[in-house]
């Protein structure tokens, strides 16, 4: 059993290795152009470049990743602040959340980049437009989802607090809150991912820090390298957080409901 | 006692003989000309029509019936978690208004809080204001190993089987001190393993905590193994169809032949 979990990783292994040293003699002989497919020893090179004089020059992969995670987090939890609190209330009355229903489906389908122009004319293309715009997109997914886990609590458990007397604010507090939470953490979770897709495009315009700024910098001088270094950091960065928020959850919701079926 | 007069039966074997009661005497649960519909008055389908139902102290009564004769809507009734469309219904001679007016109640299935172990879920059934949090641990524990989970505490519910969570649940609605125990299929989930050493717990602690049970069940042979008292509903509109005492002593054996001629009865009379 054991042999055979070896054997999968070594070849899986094998397999993205020899896809990298193709695409590495690929470029060597010409069959590939490097600035269209640069290969890895390329990439290895940049990402000594961009650790240490920094791309542009002055400003390292550290500070470009510290400025995108700032901007994020600060969008994601202003976004969060005001989601669940308004969520909670809202998807305690029926009558108002049928109401709203419309209004919030519309504002979550907007693409939250569509807004870019528009944010910039009110708000310049600063920092603020920035975080403002993944807080846009953060707080529709965030409100809906903290809705959805208050209106689609099992109506059992809401029963069985019931059958103990238990009825208006008691209730809520005692018997909905805690069972919304795993939903409600599964569009934390989700929010967070529109935040890292929100970012990249945001940072696309009046800024030469943050990692999507790193990348259109990098495409304006045919530096692909450093576009797919920019890329594999934010993979990493969101495979870091997401782990991170699950580890969190399961500390905080030992009970070992997953939240499964949230919606983006 | 002034149900089904019509339905009122008296086996062969005289196995099941009518207990009588006078009518205020030591009842528990009144029902008087109880009716449910749904949606607008004379529109919406009427789930239970008439009905009229006493239940004596430390009675076991089972609500026996197909699918759709309101059997659940009864129990929710009692339970202060419907409102009937008309009729009324008291509880040692208080008319019901909600839940915590002595009810405690046991679902099906998957009703206790996920999100807090075996002991906290009992503790949560505590919700006299005036006990302390020790007190109600303490208590809590009691009840645990009252239906034999005292080492399962500190579980949570996806931790254990389905007949250790019915065990507890149980456990937390004791934690009431309900006069009436209301009970919706409790065991209807369970293998039949389980089910029957349930059923032989339920005795015991009806027995040692003397607790008017009203038990809803599909089952015949768990009415029949558990009830003092079978009713029988039939469906569109629900309504009371028979009323049977069983006057077996428990335990009850499946093999024996009163036991098979009032389960043959009940039978004939959810199949007429």
């Amino acid at each position: 059993m054991r042999g055979r979990l070896v054997l999968q990783y070594a070849v899986s292994a094998a397999v993205i290795v020899g896809a990298i040293a193709l695409w590495e003699l690929g470029v060597k002989t010409g069959y590939l152009k490097a600035y269209q497919f640069p290969p890895a020893s390329r990439i290895a090179e940049g990402f000594v470049e961009i650790a240490t004089t920094g791309f542009p020059t002055g400003i390292t992969i550290w500070s470009h990743v510290l400025t995108t995670v700032t901007r994020i987090l600060q969008g994601y939890l202003a976004a969060l602040a005001l989601a669940i609190p308004v969520g909670l209330v809202i998807g305690a009355f029926p009558l108002v959340n049928k109401m709203l229903e419309p209004v919030i489906v519309f504002c979550r389908s907007i693409a939250t980049l569509s807004l870019l122009p528009l944010v910039i004319v009110w708000f310049g293309a600063g920092e603020l437009t920035k975080v403002i715009l993944i807080a846009y997109g953060c707080f529709w997914v965030m409100l809906s989802n903290v809705i959805a886990a208050v209106v689609y609590v099992d109506p059992v458990l809401i029963r069985a607090g019931r059958s103990f007397g238990l009825k208006g604010v008691a209730l809520y507090r005692e018997v909905v809150l805690p069972a919304a939470l795993p939903r409600m953490f599964a569009g934390a979770r989700m929010a967070l991912g529109v935040g890292f897709m929100v970012i990249v495009g945001a940072e696309m315009i009046g800024t030469i820090e943050g990692l999507g700024a790193l990348i259109m910098e990098a495409r304006t001088f045919y530096r692909s390298e450093i576009t797919i270094i920019g890329m594999l950091v934010i993979g990493v960065l969101g495979f870091v957080i997401s782990t991170g928020l699950a580890a969190l959850e399961r500390v905080l919701l030992p009970w070992g409901a997953t939240g499964e079926g949230a919606r983006a | 006692m002034t149900v089904g007069r019509e339905g009122h039966s008296q086996v062969g074997s005289g196995a099941a003989t009518r207990v009588e009661a006078e009518p205020s005497a030591g009842s528990a649960i009144r029902i008087s000309n109880v009716t449910k519909s749904f949606g607008a008055p004379g529109h919406g389908p009427t789930v239970l029509r008439t009905i009229d139902l006493t239940v004596r102290e430390n009675e076991f009564v089972s609500l026996v019936g197909r699918s759709g004769c309101g059997k659940t809507t009864l129990l929710n009734i009692i339970a202060g978690l419907e409102r009937p469309t008309s009729g009324t219904v008291e509880i040692h001679g208080r008319a019901v208004r909600g839940p915590g007016q002595g009810q405690g109640v046991v679902f099906q299935q998957h009703a206790l809080f996920p999100w807090m172990t075996a002991l906290r879920n009992v503790v949560f059934g505590f919700r006299d204001a005036s006990l302390s949090k020790s007190d109600k641990q303490e208590r809590a524990r009691e009840l645990l190993q009252l239906v034999g989970l005292s080492a399962a505490a500190d579980k949570y519910p996806r931790e254990m089987s389905g007949g250790m969570q019915q065990r507890v649940a149980i456990a937390r609605a004791l934690a009431l001190d309900p006069e009436i125990l209301l009970m919706d299929e409790p065991f209807g989930a369970l293998d039949e393993l389980t089910r029957i050493e349930l059923q032989q717990e339920l005795l015991r602690i009806w027995e040692a905590r003397k607790k008017t049970v009203v038990f809803v069940t599909h089952s015949i042979n768990e009415a029949l193994a558990l009830s003092d008292r079978v009713i029988l509903l039939a469906p569109h509109p629900g309504r009371i169809e028979r009323d049977l005492a069983i006057d077996l002593p428990r335990p009850r054996l499946r093999t024996d032949p009163r036991f098979i001629a009032l389960h043959e009865e009940i039978w004939k009379g959810l199949s007429s």
